[in-house]
């Protein structure tokens, strides 16, 4: 066999072996997008019933049909008159805002001071800072509790706000990123005159944007969705925070099904919301988050 | 010269001693000494878990608590809504020495409110005359249901009884009558396999186990074959007694057939409200949550519970009493006066017709001044207050660890009726190790 008559084959294989190449990815690619579709429809579909249900009348509450048989906004009415929702969505957006403003300030003051300075038993205090963030707050609930009633704040938005004014998260995750900032940047400033105060605000924190940005998503979402503190510490509803209102649903006589699903549907709203106009970010901050 | 002052200080270690016991006798009398009026401004707490909640519970209390004040100007009632699940907000308040003066406090936590919260008994605060005239009237067997160790602890407020709902729609395409509800075990396990094989439905369900079940349920069970789950003294452990079991072993007969389901109470409520469940026990508090349901889909009825062929049914209580926690005397006179008026004719009226609780004074019922007319037009209510003449109480597990007492019990139970394990061994481990948690 001449070398030609053994190229011959080869050479007219390649085409086919590119198109089925091509034709393997595209099925692959075909293949994902149908599983990520399937996947989609699985996460989207309790959001997709929540809403059918908050539409549906009490006697069809537990209709099974994909589409309500009836619709009413009865539930949404109710819902609004049982429990001050709009009241309690402004106390939890201010409150998961201020917490993520404080805990981001004092992340970044105890992280500056972990990543760039050396003291005295510095190793130690940053794994005391890592252990406290194992500690559940359940445990601490208690304790705060008292402090808090001592301080005659029962009952207040700024007891909700004040076991949170720092974050073991927020502070682990900073250090790390000041850690890996160049440390010529940093130098460069110094020798430029620059002290701490200027460096952290001025030089690092500029290029911290995407950190700092993931981290408040992250801080905002767990402030919204507290519950034990609030439920603890709250006594009026007009002090309190829409997840113990969506709570106050569900009773000894049963589980008001429809009002609850209505209530939960506004109180999805504003999460929602903040979800579309950074989505990208918020996609970003749990894959650092789960990175580290 | 030295023995002469320690005889002395005996002497008066001695008198102070008879002088302690003495008031320790006078105690209750001193307590009896709680003025006989509100006559300036006081406030108290109310711990109410139906103030923690947006519906019909929440609404009726706090329209009578808006009453009681409107009627007794020098007393503010303020009300601490709270989760009866772990009751931990009168925990921390205690802890934070805030004041808990009146609680609606759920009958298994009787004990615990009792021994660690400070409940007091209403015949060492109360005049006897005064406190027998309010008795009057009331239901005995109702009264009895916050009595702990001879002592009234706790007055019953929103109670109730198992009931035995039915979808009669479901029944007549079963063959069964719907006149005749299955008023046996037997007869309701003969019921649930006609309604299986006849409909789509299931056959029956009970909110006896499950997560949120607590305990009450399954005692009336065992109590109605003729057993007990802790002894009269309080001493001792019995669910693993030969009455027991066979309660126990009748209902793993109902799932091994498969007409039980076991579904929680939120599903198994759930599924009677939709019409896919042809019976189910539960307490009557949820009647509300099943006739929403029902309404314009099937017809709701409702029996009492069933029993053991011939062995009288002893149902008992689910819910809850008020109890008082206050030492200070003019806040147990406006305690006991805000325990009066939600215990009156009026306010059991409000109970019964807004919440669906029992009411307490059973001659209102026929009263058209309170629930005369009411009870005519809701007559599922009936089975309910037929029960009232054989109810039993719950009984509250002692010591501080009540609640892993009857986690034990309760997961014992579940096991054995679902979960395949043999219903003598199963409940015999499980009492030994209950037996530990006793003080």
């Amino acid at each position: 066999m001449t070398i030609e008559a053994v190229s011959r084959p080869l050479v007219a294989a390649k085409p086919r072996l590119r198109r089925t190449a091509r034709t393997r990815s595209r099925l692959d690619g075909a293949v994902g997008h149908l599983v990520m579709v399937v996947l989609s429809i699985f996460c989207l579909f309790p959001v997709y019933w929540m809403v059918v249900t908050s539409l549906r009348p009490a006697n069809a509450i537990f209709e099974t049909s994909l589409w309500p048989s009836s619709i009413s906004l009865d539930n949404y009415a109710y819902a609004l008159n049982a429990i001050p929702i709009v009241h309690m969505l402004g106390n939890t957006l201010l409150i998961s805002a201020v917490v993520t403003v404080i805990q981001l300030f004092t992340g970044l003051l105890a992280a500056y001071a972990f990543a760039r300075w050396r003291f005295r038993f510095d190793t130690l205090v940053y794994s005391l800072v890592a252990l406290t963030w194992l500690v559940p707050f359940q445990v601490v609930m208690i304790p705060n509790y008292l402090l808090v009633a001592q301080l005659g704040l029962l009952d207040s938005i700024t007891a909700l706000i004040l076991p949170h004014f720092a974050s073991a998260l927020a502070i682990l995750l900073l250090a790390q990123s000041m850690r890996s900032f160049p440390k010529e940047v940093i130098e460069a400033a110094r020798m430029d005159g620059a002290r701490s105060w200027r460096i952290l605000w001025e030089v690092m924190m500029p290029n911290l944007r995407g950190t700092i940005a993931s981290l408040a998503i992250l801080i905002f979402i767990s402030t919204w969705n507290e519950y034990f503190w609030p439920l603890l510490l709250s006594r009026t509803p007009e002090n309190s925070v829409i997840q113990i209102g969506i709570q106050m649903f569900m009773t000894a006589e049963g589980t008001q099904w429809g009002p609850l699903m209505a209530a939960s549907t506004m109180a999805s709203l504003p999460i929602l919301l903040i979800y579309i106009v950074l989505q990208r970010q918020v996609i970003q901050s749990f894959m650092k988050s789960g990175i580290r | 010269m030295n023995r002469k002052p320690m005889q002395m200080n005996r002497k008066t270690f001695l008198a102070r001693a008879l002088a302690l016991l003495a008031a320790g006798l006078s105690l209750p009398a001193l307590a009896q000494s709680i003025p006989a009026s509100v006559d300036e401004p006081v406030t108290i707490t109310f711990y109410n878990y139906n103030l923690a909640t947006a519906g019909i519970g929440g609404d009726a209390t706090r329209k009578m608590i808006a009453e009681f004040m409107a009627a007794n100007p020098n007393i503010t009632v303020e009300g601490v809504p709270y989760s009866s699940a772990d009751a931990s907000r009168i925990q921390a308040d205690l802890a934070a020495g805030l004041p808990v003066d009146l609680v609606q406090t759920v009958f298994s936590d009787l004990d615990f409110a009792v021994t660690n919260f400070g409940a007091q008994a209403l015949e060492d605060l109360v005049p006897a005359e005064e406190l027998a005239a309010h008795f009057e009237g009331m239901s005995p067997n109702g009264l009895k249901l916050g009595v702990l160790n001879g002592k009234t602890y706790g007055l019953a407020y929103t109670f109730s009884t198992p009931v035995l709902f039915y979808n009669a729609d479901l029944f007549k395409a079963a063959g069964l009558d719907p006149d005749q509800p299955p008023k046996t075990w037997e007869a309701l396990k003969a019921a649930a396999l006609a309604i299986q094989d006849k409909t789509d439905a299931a056959g029956f369900a009970a909110g006896i186990t499950g997560p949120t079940a607590a305990d009450w349920l399954f005692q009336g069970v065992v109590r109605s074959n003729g057993g007990e789950v802790i002894s009269r003294d309080r001493t001792t452990l019995k669910f693993a007694e030969p009455e027991a079991v066979e309660a126990v072993a009748m209902l793993r007969d109902l799932a091994d057939a498969g007409v039980y389901e076991n579904a929680d109470i939120n599903g198994a409520l759930e599924g009677m409200a939709a019409g896919n469940i042809g019976m189910y026990l539960q307490t009557s508090a949820i009647q509300g949550s099943l006739v929403a349901g029902a309404t314009g889909n099937y017809e709701l009825r409702a029996s009492t519970m069933p029993s053991f062929g011939d062995k009288p049914v002893r149902p008992n209580n689910s819910g809850s009493a008020l109890t008082i926690h206050t030492t200070d005397p003019l806040k147990q006179r406006a305690a006991w006066e805000l325990m009066k008026f939600l215990t009156s004719e009026h306010g059991y009226t409000i109970i019964t017709s807004e919440i669906g609780y029992l009411p307490l004074r059973p001659a209102i019922v026929n009263d058209p001044q309170y629930l005369g007319e009411w009870i005519k037009e809701h007559p599922l209510v009936q089975p309910n207050l037929d029960q009232l003449a054989v109810l039993e109480p719950w009984d509250p597990m002692p010591g501080p660890n009540y609640r892993q007492i009857v986690k034990t019990m309760m997961d014992a139970v579940e096991m054995a009726v679902f979960g395949g394990a043999d219903p003598a061994e199963t409940m015999k481990s499980a009492q030994d190790t209950a037996q530990s948690f006793m003080p």
